[in-house]
């Protein structure tokens, strides 16, 4: 059943081929990219969501319940 | 859009911010409609769940009614849990960090309202319309084409706002989140655009452009990307924003993140095939998405475990504070799936998961572990912040978490139990080579004790739900809603020097938010196009069968009763290549037999047995007797009588714009056929009714059960009959009246 669809189509085995490189390719760049990324800037970024609004005091701490 | 006031910078301001400080307000009442509806949804999805699951051992839930019958039902939940439930938490979420990461109100909040609103009202379309059978069935994708025109407009107005928001920001870095943030609204615009592809035939009826092996591509792509991109890649983002917010420390790794999203965004497009393994798609396709599959375990295990390590040194907290409970149980769960997923997509491992309730198992350890713990979560540090207030009661939100965490365990626990013991029991043969468990219907009773310890699993979970919503209300009584929250910051762009500039691409992707949309968008097209290409060379190059005809007038009819009814929801039509299969079903199904089908209706899951083979298997009778009473044919069985088919007139008003439409999709139904289709028809159906009487059933000609029954004894004989036969016309015109003839001779 699976062989009948596949043999008909000419040339389909560079799909995957081309697949693997895409992937390869793009993850590796990203990769490096992400790896050569400067220490002090990464802690900026992972700063960002702690520094968008204060907390308010009244949130913490125990409920109003117990 | 709001205007800001501008001040000259504070003399706290960070040193950086040396431009022009400008006043402004979080919108939070967008935030709140979504977290209302998030809650009322939920209970309202969950509940439709559960109702379903009652009915897998207790049919009679149904009270008979056709419109809260289990195939009508199961897509009524999924749908009000994934759009409307998970949705609209979604929304939430992002509604609310979005705001805050960029330093800025939405950007339109005429568009959030319209968001809003138009969302909801999908939801209630939906709600209404699923009920009454409208729908395409196609998986997650079941609503009909006005409404699927309504979404898409709505997810443009999402789109707007979220670019616009992010092209207006103050903060000049772009957090990962918001990347997140970003191919979620550009990839499931494409997904939802390229598998609702449809021919309205009527207000509430079309069908898919693809059929059989095509559609089934598509949707699949779609539907296995849509838990990608919109039950993840959003609640990621979220996760990166609110996880450090709770632990009040930076994410573990930022590098991490930045290396997650990438690879998630473009390995996760490519895996959908794994969905149709075994099936006729064709084998390069269904090896390239194991092989992704597979792969898709080291970015979403790199995103796990840069959730949980940001907890490190903070794990007292945990043991406080019920809104990090939930979020280390929603990131856990999300490993764990992540985890099961690529397995359950290895070859060997799906010939014995799929179509059981082991799927039904690993889908719930995501909705329900990581989506619904995560809105949990999300909702306990929203509400009171949104009220200004303390949690009502920390003491209800740890029995709602260990009630839920309990009730998400005895929910998946049996499933998997359920779907191991009967995917084994479909594959047992007796020493002298027959099958152990002929009867399916034995392997079903088998397993009905886990639907009962299932159904208290799901009751708990909602019982759990209502304790939050409980608890959520009694806060914000407690408190005063903060509509506007005022906010300073500084414009980026005013800025005169920037000590933390980024590097050289960071800069580039952050100057231009639209080029780093462009980017995920490619990466994600990329996988969707390398895989749907061939598709279309397929639909070029499959061999057809000579035997395979178009559905007769009748059978059309039949095929979308069995559409509406929602038969798919438990009845496969594909007959894997596996011995198990072949001497249970007959002949394995092949691409070529579905070239008509629009939609295709391979099925996901077997409560009952498949039925691509089903035509001629049965006498009318049985089936006329079966639709009425399934217990009356079978002693034991759990399908939900039908009786309504018995006595709804059949719709044949519309049968010319369904013929027509199914010619503009493909079907090679002969130029005038509509004028003769409806006494064709007629004829079909009084074949049908003289084989009723051999059984001693008196039926009229024009009810429902009539064309379902024609339909059903269609399935799976087109490859039966002789194609060099002399009855087998040459044209298309006698083609139709072929197949009209077969489940005639098959009677």
């Amino acid at each position: 059943m699976i062989t009948n669809v596949l043999s008909a189509i000419g040339g389909v085995g560079v799909f995957g081929v081309i697949s693997i490189c895409l992937f390869f390719v793009v993850f590796t760049g990203a990769l490096l990219w992400a790896l050569g990324l400067p220490a002090g800037f990464l802690r900026t970024m992972g700063d960002l969501p702690l520094a968008d609004e204060g907390t308010p005091a009244t949130i913490n701490g125990d409920s109003h319940h117990e | 859009m709001n205007a800001a006031a501008t001040t000259k910078p504070p003399a706290n301001s960070p040193p950086r911010a040396t431009g022009v400080v400008e006043s402004f307000a979080y919108d939070n009442r967008i935030v709140r409609a979504f977290a209302i509806a998030t809650v009322i949804w939920g209970v309202v999805g969950m509940s439709a769940g559960l109702l379903a699951a009652i009915q897998l051992f207790f049919p009679e839930a149904n009270l008979n009614l056709q419109f809260v019958t289990f195939g009508r039902l199961r897509p009524l939940h999924t749908n009000a849990v994934i759009f409307a439930f998970i949705g609209n938490a979604m929304f939430m979420g992002i509604y609310y960090s979005l705001q805050r990461l960029c330093k800025a109100r939405m950007f339109s909040d005429l568009l959030s309202k319209i968001n809003f609103w138009g969302w909801n009202a999908i939801i209630v379309s939906a709600a209404i319309t699923l009920p009454l059978g409208f729908t395409s069935s196609k998986e997650y994708a079941e609503l009909e084409w006005p409404i699927d025109i309504a979404i898409t407009l709505i997810w443009v107005v999402f789109t707007v706002n979220l670019l616009g928001t992010i092209i207006k920001r103050r903060e000049k870095h772009i957090y990962v989140a918001i990347w997140f943030y970003i191919a979620t609204a550009l990839t499931v615009a494409v997904l939802h655009i390229v598998n609702s592809l449809e021919v309205p035939v009527t207000f509430w009826k079309s069908y898919s452009v693809y059929a059989g092996v095509q559609d089934a591509l598509v949707q699949w792509w779609y539907g296995h990307n849509a838990v990608a991109f919109f039950l993840t890649t959003p609640f990621l983002g979220m996760m990166y924003y609110f996880l450090p917010k709770a632990a009040d420390r930076p994410v573990f790794s930022y590098r991490l993140s930045i290396i997650h999203f990438w690879a998630l965004i473009f390995v996760y497009i490519w895996a959908g095939p794994h969905h149709l393994l075994f099936t006729a798609l064709p084998d390069w396709a269904q090896s390239l998405g194991m092989v992704f599959s597979l792969m898709l375990i080291a970015p979403s295990w790199g995103g796990m475990l840069n959730g949980l390590l940001t907890l490190r040194g903070a794990w007292d907290k945990v043991r406080q504070d019920p809104m990090l409970k939930f979020m280390v149980v929603a990131v856990t769960a999300y490993g764990m799936a992540t985890l099961e997923g690529p397995m359950l997509a290895i070859k060997s491992v799906n010939s014995l998961s799929h179509y059981t309730d082991w799927t039904i198992a690993h889908v719930h350890t995501g909705a329900l572990g990581w989506n619904g713990f995560i809105t949990f979560s999300m909702l306990y540090y929203l509400i009171p912040r949104l009220y200004q207030t303390k949690l009502w009661s920390v003491k209800l939100a740890n029995y709602h978490f260990w009630i839920a965490l309990l009730g998400m365990m005895f929910y998946v626990v049996p499933m998997y139990a359920s779907g191991i013991t009967q995917g084994l029991m479909w594959k047992q043969f007796t020493a002298d080579g027959f099958l152990q468990y002929p009867n399916f219907l034995e392997t079903v009773l088998q397993i009905v004790p886990m639907y009962r310890l299932r159904a208290i699993g799901g009751s708990l979970y909602i019982l759990g739900t209502l304790l939050m919503a409980f608890n959520l209300w009694r806060t914000a009584r407690a408190g005063v809603f903060l509509p506007e929250q005022a906010a300073q910051a500084a414009s980026w762009r005013t800025q005169e020097a920037h000590t933390a500039p980024g590097p050289w691409g960071h800069r580039v992707l952050e100057g231009k938010p639209m080029l780093l949309a462009v980017l995920a968008l490619v990466a994600i097209l990329i996988g969707g196009v390398v895989e749907l290409v061939p598709m279309f060379l397929i639909k070029e190059n499959v061999p057809t069968i000579a035997s395979v005809k178009p559905y007769t007038a009748l059978e059309v009819l039949g095929r979308d009763i069995y559409i509406r009814e929602g038969c798919v929801g438990c009845h496969s039509q594909m007959i894997r290549p596996f011995r198990s299969e072949t001497e249970r079903y007959g002949e394995y199904s092949k691409a070529g037999e579905f070239v008509y089908d629009h939609p295709f209706l391979w099925g996901s899951k077997r409560t009952g047995p498949d039925l691509h083979r089903i035509g001629g298997k049965y006498p009318d009778a049985w089936h006329y007797n079966h639709m009425d009473d399934p217990r009356s044919m079978s002693s034991g069985s759990i399908m939900p009588r039908y009786p309504w088919l018995l006595t709804q007139t059949l719709e044949t008003n519309s049968l010319p714009a369904r013929i027509s439409a199914l010619r503009k999709v493909g079907v090679p139904y002969p130029a005038g056929y509509e004028d003769k289709a409806l006494a064709e028809l007629q004829a079909q159906a009084a074949k049908v009714v003289t084989n009723l009487k051999v059984g001693a059933i008196k039926a009229e000609p024009d009810k429902d059960i009539i064309a379902l029954i024609a339909y059903l004894q269609r399935l799976g004989t087109d490859i039966k009959a002789n194609p060099a036969a002399p009855t087998t016309p040459a044209t298309p015109v006698k083609t139709a009246q072929a197949g009209a003839a077969a489940p005639a001779a098959a009677n």
